[in-house]
C-alpha cells in the first residue's frame, strides 16, 4: 500500500520536469480527452466548500417511510425538521423520496428542473468499507477520522491515508495545464483564501478578494511617488526580487512575481454581469467568479477550476431548524448564491459549461448533541450528501441513502453508544474523478491524479452528461 | 555597525586558504560562535565530489539503485561524501546535517543524511552518507550542498545516472581537494554561554527571533547585556499584558444603553480593544519575548473571537497566554483547558456525562499536546514496520478524554451595573470553570493514553488532573510542542537534531546541551524558549542553508517595519502611535486584509496551518499558506501606505500612526551609508552586493533640490526596496 503510494508520488513529481516535457507527454500518451482541444471548447469547475461540517442529515431527509427513523432519532432533542408540507417543514422533491432543508427552495426548483445531482452517504475511503471490515480492522480506515483539519485535508486532497501536499483540484489543474496554452491566467482561482484544495504540483493557483473589489483593483501594486520616481522605484523592486536566492526567499519571490502578471491582464477587463448577486458572504465570492468566467475569452482559458467557501458548519450546539439562524441561515446563503451563480451562466450562454459541487468537512452524527431548541446540534461524523449542479449535471439521486438507525447496518458502531456516523458508501476520488472526466482527463489518466480509484467499482457515477 | 560586515567578509574569504594549515583551522572552531561551513572535499582540479557509492565504492555517475546483500533491503543507491571543517556538538549525528542537490532543469531534491562518522585514522575527516531521493531520475550532473546549524558548504558535483549536463558550477566555485596534511580532528566545539559581546548581526537576528522587531536602541541593549543576560532579562519583565474588562450582558440592548458613550459598543462588543492594545503591547511595551510567546502560543491553543465575540471573554483567554507563558506547560494546559472562554469554543463548558461532546477531547490531543502522530524525540514520526505513520490515539481515545471533560461550567454568574444604572447578571467568562454538578461527570473507568486507567468513582477534578498529566507527561508533548515554538520564532524547517535539543529540554533531560534545561520540572516553558533561541542551529551572524528561515508572517511584518523606523502618532513625533491599525472592516485592518486578523483566527488551526508545505517544494513554510497572489501584492502596498502616507486619525484611530525618518533622513546625505545601515537593522548584513546597488541607484537618482525632500525621498524609498525584497520576507 505505501509503495503504491510512493509510486503516485513519484508520479506527480515526475511532471514538475518543465511544461515542455509535460505538454509532450500529454499528447504523446493521450492523457487529455481530445474532444477538449476545440477551439470553442469551455468547462469549469466551481467547488462550493461548507467549511466546519454541514450537516446533511438535516440537508437532505427521506419523506418516505424512513421520515419515521429520522424523527426518532432527532426529534425528542429538538433537532428534527418539520415533515413535507407542514409549516417550515422539508420542501419535497419531484419524482423522488426526499425533501431538503426549508432553507433551500431555490435549489429544489432547480432540482426539479433537472439541473441538481444529489450525491448521498460519500466521503473519504481508502478502500471499500464494510461495516464488518470496518468494526473488525480488516479494511484499511482513513486516517484520523472526524477530525476537522485531518478530514478537510481528506476532502481536498482525495488521499486519505496519508497526509498529502497537493490537493485534486490542483492535480487536475496540472494535468490540463497544456488545454489552456499560452495563457498566463492562473488556471486555479480562489476567493477564500489558498487551501489544499486548490494546490497542485507545479500549478500556482490565483487567490483574489471577493466582488466588493472589482476586478480591476483586485490585485494593483501601489507605489507613491512622481512617475519617474515610481518607474525607477519599480524598476528596483523587479531587479531586487530577481535576485531573490533558493528556497525560500525564491518561493515568497514566485508569488510576487504571478501576481503582477495577473494583475497585468486583469487591469483592463471588463466584466458585467447580468444578474444580481446576494449580498452575502457566498454571493459576493461566487460574484467574483462568474466575473472571471465572463472573461474566459479575453483571459485565453479554456478550463477553470474556482474555489468558495461558507464558513460556520460546526454545529456542536445551535444548529437550529428554522431558515433564519444557524445551520438555516447558512443554507439559505447557499441557495440564493448557487442559484444566481447559475442563472448568470445561463446568461452567459455557459451553463452547461460550468459544474457548481459542494464539498465539506465531514457529515454529522444522528444523534444530535444537547436537548433543545437553541442548544441542540450534533458531532462530527464521516459520509455526507452533497449537491452538483448545472447544465451538464444529469438530474436525480447517486449512491445509496444510508439507514438511519444509531447502530443500524451503516453506523460506524454498535453496542451502547453508537451515534448514527455513516461509513461512506462512495468515496470522494470516485465523485472527484467523475468531475474529472467531464473536465476533460482520459480515464487513463486518473490514477495520476486519484491514486486508490482503481480500488473502486467505478470511477464515473454518471452524474454529468 | 559596517564593522560586522568587514568582519564576516574576512571570516568567509581567507578562512579556505587558512584551511591548509590544519590545526589553525581546528583552533578557530573552538572559539568562534559560529559554525563553519562543512567542506565537502572534491577533485584537485573541480568541483567533482570525491564521492562514493557506499556499497560498491565505485565513483560517480551513480545508479539510482544498488543491490544489496541483504535481501530485501532499500536498494535505493546511498552516496559517501568525506567532509573537513564539521563543527558537531556532543552527541549530534545524521540528523543535524541537512543535504539537498539540484539538477540542470534547476529542480531541487531533498537526500536523507543517513550515517556521519570520522574516517577511521583520519579524525579531522567525516564520511557522510546520503540516500538519494525517491523523486530523483536519470539526472546527469547535480550539484550538491551539506548544511550544518543552517550554515552551508559550497556546492560540489556528483553525477547521477551519466554524466553531463548543463549545470554551471556556482560564482566562485573552487575546488576542495584534500590537504595534503591530513586535517587533525574537529573538537568538539563548546556550548556557547553568550554572555560576550554578540556581533550586530547576531544580535539583530535575535531580535527577529525574540521580539516584535529589531530597533537601534535594542540592538544597543543586547550588545551591551550579552544575549544571554538580554534573555533573562525578558524572562523576568512582567506582562504589559491585557487589562481586566467589565463582563458585559451578551445583549448589546442591555450593556450599552442608549445613555451609554457612541464607543461602548466598539470597546465591549468587538475585539477592537484587544486588537488595539495587542499593537501598543507590539510597538512600546519591554516584554518583547512574552509577547512573542504569548503569540505563538496563541496560535496553538487556538481560542477565536469569531466565535467568542465579547472582548471581556477574550481578554481572559489572552492573560492566560501571557501569564503561563514562561511557566510550566502542565500549569498553561490547566489554565487553558478551565478556561471559561476555550470552554465556550471548543464546548467543554456544560458537557455532562449523557452523549458528551468530544470537541475539546480531539483537539487538546491534536492540537495542544501530543498531535496525531507517535513521534520520535527529534520530532520525526515514528513509524511501523511497513514505513507507516503510528496513530498516538484513535477514536475510543477520543471518547475516553470526552467522558473526562465533563460537569464543568461557569463559575457563579457576576454583576453588571449599564449606563443606566441597571444593573444585570451576567455570565461568569472570568475566572476558571468550576465542578457546578458532580452527577453530571461521568465517573466511569477511562482508557487514556500509553494504557493509563483511570479508576471509577473520581471526581471531576481528579480525573482532570490525571488526564492533564497523562497528556503533559507524554513523549510526544515535547517534541510536539517544542517544534511548533522553534517553527514561530526561528524556522520553518528545524533539523532534526535541533527539535531534539529542545525536547529533551522540554523533558528536563538533564544530560541535554543546555543545563539550564535542568530545572527539575518537566515542561518548563523559560528553558524551552531559551533553548530555542540558544541552539546553534538558531544563533550566528549569517544562516545559508537554502531551506533555512521562515517568512515573516503578516503581524511580524507590520510590527517589524513600524519599530525598525519608528512609529509615531500621525505626523506628530512627540507623541506615540494609537496602535490602531485597522478601521474594523476586514478590508480596512491591516493584518486582517493579509489574512491574519488579530486575535480571529477562521478555525482552531489558527491562520495556517503547521504543516503548510510551500507548493512545488518539500518544505514546510506554515506562513506560506496565507501569501496568496493578492496578499503577496497588498503587502508591499501596506508597506508603501505606511512608508509614505501614515494613518490619518478618524473616529476610531484618535493619534494615528506614521513612521519617524527623522534619524534615517541624517544618513541620507551619503546614500551607501544610508544603504549599509540598513543592511545591518534591516538584513542583519546578508544582503548581496547587487542588491544593494539595486538600492544605490534608486537613492541615487532622488536628486529634488530642496535637501529635506531629497533626504526623506532617499529614506522611503531605501526602506521600501529593502522591506517589500523576499529577502527581507523570509527571516533567515
Amino acid at each position: 500500500m505505501s509503495q503504491t503510494r510512493r509510486d503516485f508520488l513519484r508520479q506527480t513529481g515526475c511532471l514538475a520536469l518543465g511544461a515542455g516535457a509535460l505538454a509532450a507527454g500529454l499528447k504523446d500518451f493521450g492523457l487529455v480527452n481530445a474532444l477538449a482541444q476545440s477551439t470553442t471548447d469551455y468547462r469549469a469547475l466551481v467547488c462550493v466548500f461548507l467549511n466546519g461540517g454541514n450537516d446533511g442529515n438535516n440537508t437532505i431527509v427521506p419523506t418516505d417511510d424512513r421520515y419515521a427513523l429520522y424523527t426518532s432519532a432527532r426529534a425528542g432533542a429538538g433537532l428534527a425538521l418539520p415533515a413535507a408540507g407542514q409549516p417550515g417543514g422539508l420542501l419535497q422533491l419531484t419524482n423522488a423520496s426526499y425533501g431538503l432543508h426549508p432553507a433551500l427552495p431555490e435549489l429544489q426548483a432547480l432540482y426539479n428542473q433537472g439541473r441538481v445531482a444529489v450525491l448521498c452517504n460519500t466521503g473519504p475511503l481508502v478502500e471499500p468499507l464494510t461495516k464488518a471490515s470496518y468494526q473488525s480492522g480488516a479494511g484499511q480506515k482513513p486516517a484520523q477520522l472526524f477530525s476537522h483539519s485531518d478530514q478537510v485535508a481528506q476532502w481536498q486532497s482525495a488521499v486519505s491515508d496519508d497526509a498529502s501536499a497537493t490537493g485534486w483540484g490542483g492535480r487536475i489543474a496540472d494535468q490540463a495545464a497544456t488545454l489552456n496554452g499560452s495563457a498566463t491566467f492562473p488556471q486555479l482561482v480562489s476567493v477564500a483564501g489558498i487551501n489544499l484544495f486548490v494546490t497542485g504540483q507545479n500549478t500556482r493557483p490565483l487567490g483574489i478578494a471577493d466582488a466588493r473589489t472589482s476586478l480591476a483593483q483586485v490585485l494593483p501594486l501601489s507605489l507613491t511617488g512622481t512617475t519617474s520616481e515610481q518607474t525607477i522605484r519599480r524598476a528596483a523592486f523587479d531587479n531586487i526580487r530577481a535576485l531573490a536566492p533558493r528556497t525560500l526567499p525564491r518561493a515568497a519571490a514566485d508569488v510576487t512575481d504571478s501576481a503582477l502578471r495577473t494583475s497585468a491582464v486583469l487591469a483592463s477587463a471588463d466584466a458585467t454581469l447580468t444578474i444580481d448577486f446576494p449580498n452575502t458572504t457566498l454571493g459576493f465570492q461566487l460574484e467574483q467568479i462568474a466575473r472571471l468566467v465572463k472573461l474566459r475569452n479575453t483571459l485565453g482559458m479554456k478550463r477553470q477550476i474556482f474555489f468558495c467557501q461558507l464558513g460556520g458548519f460546526d454545529t456542536h450546539s445551535a444548529q437550529q431548524v428554522t431558515t433564519n439562524a444557524g445551520q438555516g441561515a447558512l443554507l439559505v446563503q447557499v441557495s440564493q448564491a448557487v442559484k444566481a451563480f447559475y442563472d448568470e451562466m445561463v446568461a452567459q450562454g455557459v451553463s452547461d459549461k460550468v459544474t457548481t459541487f459542494t464539498l465539506s468537512d465531514f457529515g454529522r452524527t444522528l444523534q444530535p448533541a444537547g436537548t433543545g431548541a437553541g442548544v441542540v446540534g450534533s458531532d462530527h461524523a464521516w459520509g455526507n450528501h452533497h449537491f452538483v449542479v448545472g447544465g451538464a449535471v444529469r438530474g436525480g439521486f447517486y449512491g445509496t441513502y444510508p439507514t438511519l438507525q444509531m447502530g443500524g447496518p451503516d453506523d460506524t458502531d454498535s453496542g451502547s453508544n453508537p451515534r448514527g456516523r455513516w461509513i461512506p458508501t462512495t468515496s470522494v476520488e470516485q465523485y472527484a474523478a467523475t468531475l474529472a472526466l467531464w473536465y476533460g482527463l482520459a480515464q487513463s489518466d486518473l490514477t495520476q491524479v486519484f491514486p486508490f480509484i482503481t480500488r473502486f467499482s467505478a470511477a464515473n457515477l454518471g452524474f454529468l452528461l | 555597525m559596517t564593522a560586522n560586515r568587514v568582519s564576516r567578509k574576512a571570516r568567509r574569504g581567507p578562512w579556505r586558504a587558512a584551511c591548509a594549515l590544519a590545526l589553525a583551522c581546528a583552533a578557530a572552531a573552538v572559539t568562534s560562535a559560529q559554525t563553519r561551513p562543512p567542506v565537502v572535499l572534491t577533485d584537485a582540479a573541480s568541483t567533482r565530489a570525491v564521492a562514493l557509492d557506499a556499497l560498491t565504492r565505485l565513483r560517480d555517475p551513480f545508479t539510482l539503485t544498488t543491490n544489496s546483500f541483504v535481501a530485501g533491503a532499500d536498494t535505493r543507491t546511498r552516496v559517501m561524501f568525506f567532509v573537513m571543517n564539521l563543527d558537531l556538538l556532543a552527541g549530534e549525528g545524521a540528523s543535524a546535517l541537512a543535504c539537498d542537490a539540484e539538477d540542470s532543469a534547476h529542480r531541487f531534491y531533498k537526500f536523507k543524511v543517513e550515517d556521519v562518522r570520522p574516517v577511521p585514522g583520519f579524525g579531522g575527516l567525516q564520511q557522510v552518507i546520503v540516500r538519494l531521493s525517491d523523486d530523483l531520475g536519470d539526472a546527469g550532473d547535480l550539484l550538491v550542498r551539506l548544511s550544518l546549524h543552517g550554515v552551508a558548504g559550497s556546492r560540489v558535483r556528483i553525477s547521477v545516472g551519466h554524466t553531463g549536463g548543463t549545470l554551471a558550477d556556482d560564482p566562485g566555485a573552487q575546488p576542495q581537494p584534500a590537504p595534503p596534511t591530513p586535517p587533525a580532528p574537529t573538537p568538539t566545539p563548546a556550548v556557547n554561554p553568550y554572555t560576550g559581546t554578540p556581533t550586530d548581526a547576531d544580535a539583530v537576528r535575535l531580535l527577529e527571533q525574540a521580539t516584535w522587531g529589531p530597533n537601534p536602541a535594542e540592538v544597543a541593549r543586547v550588545k551591551s547585556l550579552g544575549i544571554k543576560a538580554w534573555l533573562d532579562d525578558q524572562f523576568n519583565q512582567p506582562a504589559s499584558g491585557y487589562p481586566n474588562m467589565p463582563l458585559m450582558p451578551t445583549d448589546p440592548a442591555q450593556g450599552c444603553p442608549t445613555t451609554a458613550p457612541a464607543t461602548c459598543q466598539r470597546d465591549n462588543y468587538s475585539i477592537y480593544p484587544l486588537q488595539v492594545r495587542f499593537f501598543q503591547n507590539a510597538l512600546y511595551a519591554p516584554d518583547q519575548l512574552r509577547q512573542r510567546t504569548a503569540w505563538a502560543l496563541h496560535q496553538i491553543f487556538v481560542v477565536s473571537g469569531r466565535e467568542i465575540n465579547f472582548p471581556a471573554w477574550m481578554t481572559y483567554y489572552v492573560q492566560t497566554l501571557d501569564r503561563d507563558a514562561f511557566g510550566s506547560y502542565r500549569t498553561l494546559l490547566g489554565d487553558i483547558t478551565l478556561n471559561p472562554a476555550m470552554g465556550e469554543y471548543l464546548n467543554m463548558r456544560g458537557n455532562t456525562r449523557v452523549n458528551p461532546n468530544e470537541n475539546y477531547a480531539r483537539e487538546i490531543m491534536q492540537l495542544f499536546s501530543v498531535g496525531l502522530d507517535e513521534l520520535n524525540t527529534d520530532g520525526t514520526p515514528r513509524l511501523d514496520s511497513a514505513g507507516r505513520r503510528i496513530p498516538t490515539y484513535t477514536q475510543d481515545t477520543i471518547t475516553n478524554f470526552a467522558r473526562v471533560f465533563t460537569g464543568w461550567n461557569l463559575g457563579p454568574a457576576k454583576n453588571f451595573t449599564n449606563a443606566s444604572g441597571v444593573t444585570f447578571q451576567v455570565p461568569n467568562y472570568q475566572d476558571p470553570m468550576i465542578v457546578t454538578r458532580e452527577t453530571n461527570h461521568d465517573t466511569g473507568t477511562k482508557t487514556l493514553l500509553n494504557g493509563l486507567v483511570l479508576p471509577a468513582n473520581q471526581t471531576a477534578q481528579a480525573d482532570l488532573n490525571a488526564a492533564l498529566d497523562n497528556l503533559a507527561n507524554h513523549q510526544n508533548t515535547g517534541p510536539f510542542i517544542g517544534k511548533q515554538l522553534i517553527q514561530h520564532l526561528v524556522t520553518s524547517n528545524p533539523s532534526p537534531a535541533y527539535v531534539a535539543r529542545v525536547a529533551r529540554v522540554f523533558n528536563n533531560d538533564c544530560d541535554a546541551l543546555y543545563p539550564d534545561g535542568c530545572a527539575n520540572q518537566r515542561g518548563n516553558l523559560k528553558a524551552v524558549v531559551r533553548a530555542v533561541l540558544l541552539d546553534p542551529e538558531a544563533r550566528g551572524d549569517l544562516k545559508t542553508d537554502p531551506s533555512y528561515g521562515k517568512l515573516r508572517e503578516p503581524v511580524q511584518h507590520l510590527t517589524n517595519v513600524l519599530r525598525a523606523v519608528g512609529a509615531t502618532a500621525f505626523n506628530n513625533p512627540a507623541q506615540p502611535s494609537d496602535g490602531v491599525l485597522g478601521n474594523r472592516s476586514r478590508s480596512g485592518d491591516l493584518p486582517g486584509s493579509l489574512d491574519e486578523p488579530i486575535f480571529l483566527p477562521e478555525t482552531v488551526f489558527s491562520y495556517y496551518s503547521p504543516l503548510y508545505q510551500v507548493p512545488g517544494t518539500d518544505l514546510a513554510g506554515p506562513a506560506f499558506q496565507i501569501l496568496s497572489t493578492s496578499t503577496a501584492l497588498k503587502r508591499a502596498n501596506i508597506t508603501n501606505g505606511l512608508i509614505y502616507a501614515g494613518i490619518p486619525t478618524n473616529g476610531d484611530t484618535p493619534a494615528g500612526t506614521s513612521l519617524n525618518f527623522a534619524a534615517l533622513d541624517q544618513l541620507a546625505a551619503n546614500p551607501p551609508v544610508l544603504v549599509e545601515t540598513l543592511n545591518v537593522l534591516l538584513l542583519h548584513g546578508a544582503a548581496t552586493d547587487a542588491m544593494k546597488a539595486q538600492v544605490l541607484g534608486v537613492l541615487n537618482s532622488i536628486n529634488d533640490t530642496d535637501q529635506a525632500t531629497r533626504f526623506r525621498k532617499r529614506s522611503q524609498a531605501a526602506v521600501y526596496l529593502y522591506m517589500t525584497s523576499p529577502q527581507y520576507q523570509v527571516q533567515r
